[in-house]
């Protein structure tokens, strides 16, 4: 520590964080895929009040919303292999629970979580799109699926899509909590390295580094998509 | 055809039909008979249910109580099962007051979206038909502008021309408009002239006087949710029956408003 940096260690390192990207990617792109359509299908249950359904999604968004994601992943790490050990005992399975890969619940907390921030944002959304849109959409002959399909989803996405990128820029930091989950993802692979000598803050920068730079470039990729879709902004009639 | 020369079989015909929002009877009973060419005008107050009866024809809104004849085929506007919904709104088009242009389309998407999507046409001809259209309503240098870079006036002449494309048998205008600014009004009721003197068949809600007296063939007053009068616009404005109409007629029509033959 006295010595200063390692400059060597900092960029062997840099590599290694670089190195679990993929697996924030992927737990990433999971959750968004399993959160945008039943983000946006619960929040017209909540637009529509759908009873049921709307009552569960609203106990479900207070639940994700009003309690840590470290929680929850303590949570279904803990109670699911339970779960899962009582099903393969009861149906004599030759399996072990703690064979199953870690990425397994990192993609269940994650993509639970993200639903929940996604109805909300959807919700608020959705409704800025004017029934008129529907209601033309109807009288050139499309069914409800049609245009649904091809005037209020596109729309909705356009005016949701800040609040998409927010979602999915914290979805990526908050990755880094995988390391609960012994998943080799970007914070828990710099910090193994570290252990050998200690060189914890040459760790925690490359660390810093790599998320600064991956949130960076998706929040970049955001806004130039969102300047594509400007032209599809509703006009203030 | 003998029978529709016969004056038997209407294009389109409403048969009481009724319409409350919770305790408020917006319609009470509301008849109308309109034959192919015909352009007829609803006038009528604030709040007379006009906008009502118009979204109930294209089920919209969906009528308490109704029938409506289409062609000879009864469709009841209470029951009507999504297959025939479906196909009354295939042979009807609605303009808006407001427009509601699709914001995610050009204005030749806007157009061709109920060919393309609606009826499965292929997107080269639907092209060619829905640039036809749109020069019609004279916006050949806007095919490709979307509704947020169009004026008022423009957007409302792309809805025209939405309605126009799928070949309606009839065109529903509820108030098109009186969303407008004043200098913008002008163009719409030209082009609005223009398709019927081309013998569009159309059901237009407006307050423009000027328009019912030279373009429309049929006027009709509504009133509280009932058909008032109806007759020749010189019977409507020149020798208005009803109490109601003339009451109506003196506080809307304006001073140098005068009926030529
Ligand atoms: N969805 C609705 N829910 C409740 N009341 C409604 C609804 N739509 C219309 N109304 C009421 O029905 C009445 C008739 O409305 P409508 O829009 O048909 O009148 P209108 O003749 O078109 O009037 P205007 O000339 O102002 O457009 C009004 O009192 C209105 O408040
Ligand atoms: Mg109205």
């Amino acid at each position: 520590m006295s010595e200063g940096l390692d400059y060597k260690f900092l960029v062997d390192t840099f590599f290694v964080a670089l190195s679990g990207v993929p697996i924030a990617l992927a737990i990433t792109i999971v959750a968004l895929l399993v959160a945008l359509p039943f983000g946006f299908i619960l929040a017209l249950t909540r637009i529509n009040r759908i009873p049921v359904l709307h009552q569960f999604a609203q106990i479900y968004v207070s639940f994700v919303r009003g309690t840590p994601i470290i929680v929850q992943i303590f949570i279904v790490y803990s109670s699911i292999p339970l779960l899962l050990d009582s099903i393969f005992t009861k149906y004599n399975l030759e399996m072990n629970v703690y064979d199953v890969n870690p990425i397994w619940y990192a993609f269940i907390v994650f993509s639970f979580n993200t639903t929940a921030i996604l109805i909300e944002v959807f919700r608020s959304a959705i409704s800025t799109v004017s029934k008129g849109q529907l209601e033309a959409a109807q009288s050139v002959g499309l069914t409800n699926v049609q245009a649904f399909r091809r005037i209020i989803i596109p729309q909705t996405l356009v005016v949701a899509l800040p609040n998409i990128c927010t979602a999915t820029v914290n979805l990526i930091k908050a990755t880094s909590l995988g390391y609960a989950l012994s998943l080799q993802e970007i914070t828990l692979r710099a910090k193994v390295a570290a252990n050998v000598g200690y060189n914890y803050v040459e760790a925690y920068i490359d660390i810093f580094l790599v998320y600064l730079i991956l949130c960076s470039l998706v929040e970049y990729a955001f806004k130039r998509y969102e300047k594509r879709l400007i032209k599809y902004k509703a006009v203030n009639a | 055809m003998h029978e529709k020369e016969a004056g038997v079989i209407k294009m389109l015909e409403i048969k009481n039909i009724h319409k409350s929002f919770g305790q408020n009877k917006i319609l009470k009973g509301v008849d109308l008979k309109i034959d192919k060419g015909d352009v007829v005008v609803i006038l009528g107050p604030s709040g007379s249910g006009k906008t009502t009866l118009l979204r109930c024809i294209n089920f919209l809104e969906k009528a308490d109580q109704g029938l409506a004849v289409f062609d000879g085929i009864d469709i009841n506007l209470k029951t009507a099962s999504k297959r025939q919904i479906h196909s009354i709104r295939k042979k009807t088009a609605f303009v808006f007051q407001n427009y509601n242009l699709f914001n995610n389309k050009t204005a030749l998407e806007n157009v061709t979206e109920g060919l393309i999507i609606g009826r499965k046409m292929p997107k080269m001809e639907a092209n060619a038909l829905g640039k036809k259209a749109l020069d019609k309503v004279g916006l050949s240098e806007k095919y490709h502008a979307y509704p947020s870079e169009l004026s008022g006036g423009q957007q409302q002449r792309v809805g025209i021309a939405r309605a126009l494309v799928i070949n309606p048998d009839i065109i529903l205008f509820d108030e098109p408009t009186s969303a407008l600014d004043p200098e913008l009004v002008g163009e719409v009721l030209t082009v609005m002239k223009n398709i019927a003197k081309e013998g569009t068949t159309m059901l237009v809600v407006t307050h423009e006087m000027s328009f019912a007296k030279d373009v429309a063939n049929r006027v009709i007053f509504m009133d509280e949710g009932v058909v008032v009068e109806e007759g020749s616009p010189k019977d409507i404005f020149v020798h208005p029956k009803e109490e109601r109409t003339r009451k109506f007629l003196k506080r809307v029509l304006p001073e140098d408003f005068t009926y030529y033959i």
